[in-house]
């Protein structure tokens, strides 16, 4: 890729001590990217959210954002930048619009038509307090406040909370347009079919550390995968547990499920001394994916 | 949108205040004579404005002046102050609105001048009800010593306000900031009334806000600016330590 990166770490760390925070974080955001960032509660994802924005300072390392040093340049870059919180809150007494009116004002240059379609689109309810609206309500404003001034790069933690399925829907629509237009989105979720369906990469990390950063397809071919085995007749499956490989066998009845990583040849062979019905292998998914980089203690 | 979100508290405080100063204006024909004025310890009297309430002026410096205004006017400033900082941040509100295009300083500033208006919402209408209330009472006191003793009070919330504002700010913690600026003005209400008692300490009077609020008796002798521009220094002083503390730290998550 010829562009410099929209978002550029290096070494970006928080320690909050007792091993909580983030560390070492090298990663580059590419434009048009729309990038997932995964890691359980306490991983390092909102605290590195939070770093881009210069709300909270780093221990060490720095980062970049459009070109733009964060620690010098925060204001230049927050004109560009939409961010959605995670713990999106907001006046309580305040009606949804009132509150895109001030935040508008804040920003500045917020072009009232998109706004406008933004709330049409999610169908956000502007004339009720905010403490009157359900957390889905609420985020659908969070999504409008994020997108309403057209930014170079969107910083969405866990952008689909509450959200029902039609306007999850919409969002990942507008997510793919955001994309085609050649801005950037850095998203955080929970909801691993989200972040399967609508991010070109995924980071995953582990205890503030990054283990690993790659595209969904990539990340799959090195994954578990699990083959379904029906025998003629019951099997044990501790035969597979000690193949070269194998993290997992159980029986269902006369099927077992074998989930290895690498080759399948000793799990093939070991089905051969029995009489073998059918092989189906299973779907992998990201969940998969994900519990593998979270399967032992160590770092993978 | 600060002010916005202090009005109903400053409308409840101005029609309170008001109510307050007409009852306390209609009572002195009938009771202040007859109370006269209190035989009680010099100490307590000093912290009743003198506890003369046989003149219309020491009626209200007592019934009004010494605790029930800077009370009122302390509490509108320090719960304003810790809310639109240590309130915004501990809501997650402030996160928000600082990863809009807006420099942490400015938005304390403007926070500031947020409250500072709303105190002074609340010392003209201490002023308005206090005119009408000396009227009700008989008169006695000069419209410009009652515009002077406001006066006095709004640059007295100020302060306590920025004592609220630079604590909000400098910790993120809106019940330090609300308990510790609130802390800070009672011991200075004690001190002013208690350390000009005894030699050895009362030099300390000088370090309480309470002493240039209410040193000279403004509802006596009119406003002293060089009270005025101490409670000033103050505020503009812990201001501007708000706004450079807020500057380099970490927004709490």
């Amino acid at each position: 890729m010829s562009a410099p990166p929209v978002i550029a770490t290096s070494g970006l760390s928080k320690d909050y001590g007792s091993g909580r925070g983030l560390f070492g974080l090298d990663l580059e955001v590419w434009p048009g990217e729309v990038f997932g960032f995964l890691g359980p509660n306490g991983a390092g994802k909102s605290t590195t959210m939070r770093l881009l924005l210069d709300l909270i300072k780093p221990t060490s390392g720095s980062a970049c954002l459009l070109g733009l040093d964060v620690a010098t340049e925060s204001l230049a870059i927050r004109r560009r930048v939409g961010f959605l919180p995670g713990d999106f809150a907001l006046y309580p007494k305040l009606t949804g619009r009132a509150i895109l009116d001030y935040l508008a004002e804040l920003r500045g240059g917020v072009d009232r038509r998109v706004r406008d379609s933004l709330v049409e689109r999610f169908d956000a309810d502007l004339d009720r307090p905010v403490r009157d609206l359900s957390t889905g309500n609420r985020q659908k404003l969070g999504l409008v406040q994020a997108f309403m001034h057209e930014p170079e790069l969107l910083i969405l933690d866990e952008p689909i909370a509450g959200l029902d399925p039609l306007v999850q829907q919409s969002f990942h629509t507008l997510l793919g347009e955001v994309s085609a237009q050649g801005r950037t989105v850095f998203l955080s979720s929970h909801t691993l079919s989200e972040v399967e369906r609508v991010t070109h990469r995924l980071a995953i990390l582990r205890q503030g550390r990054l283990v690993v950063v790659d595209s969904f397809e990539n990340l799959r071919e090195v994954a578990v995968q699990r083959l379904a085995i029906e025998f003629s007749a019951p099997v044990d499956a501790s035969e597979f547990l000690a193949l070269p490989g194998v993290t997992e066998a159980k029986a269902e009845g006369s099927t077992v499920i074998v989930g290895f990583e690498g080759s399948a040849d000793a799990v093939v062979k070991a089905a051969a001394a029995h009489e073998v019905r059918a092989i189906r292998p299973q779907a992998v998914d990201l969940e998969d994916i994900f519990l593998r980089y979270y399967r032992t203690d160590d770092p993978a | 949108m600060t002010l916005r979100l202090r009005l109903p508290l400053a409308a409840s405080a101005v029609f309170g205040l008001i109510a307050v100063l007409l009852a306390v204006g209609a009572l002195f024909p009938a009771v202040g004579h007859s109370i006269g004025k209190l035989s009680i310890p010099k100490g307590v009297a000093q912290l009743l404005g003198g506890a003369d309430y046989g003149t219309i002026t020491g009626w209200y410096r007592s019934e009004m002046g010494s605790v029930y205004g800077p009370l009122l006017i302390a509490a509108v400033a320090i719960i304003g102050a810790s809310a639109s900082t240590a309130g915004e941040e501990e809501d997650r509100i402030l996160g928000l609105v600082l990863a809009h295009p807006v420099e942490r300083s400015r938005l304390i500033v403007a926070k500031a001048a947020a409250i500072a208006a709303v105190v002074m919402m609340v010392a003209v209408a201490c002023w308005v009800g206090l005119i009408a209330g000396v009227a009700l009472a008989g008169g006695g006191i000069s419209v410009g010593h009652l515009a002077a003793y406001c006066l006095q009070l709004a640059f007295f919330g100020f302060a306590t306000g920025a004592v609220a504002l630079a604590l909000g700010a400098g910790t993120g913690r809106r019940s330090l900031a609300n308990g510790a600026a609130a802390g800070i003005a009672i011991i200075g209400w004690l001190i002013n009334g208690f350390a000009p008692l005894v030699n050895a300490i009362s030099w300390l009077k000088y370090l309480s806000l309470f002493y240039y609020y209410e040193g000279n008796d403004p509802l006596t002798h009119g406003a002293d600016i060089a009270d005025i521009i101490v409670l000033g220094a103050v505020a503009l002083l812990l201001t501007a330590g708000a706004a450079l503390s807020i500057e380099h730290r970490d927004l709490r998550a």
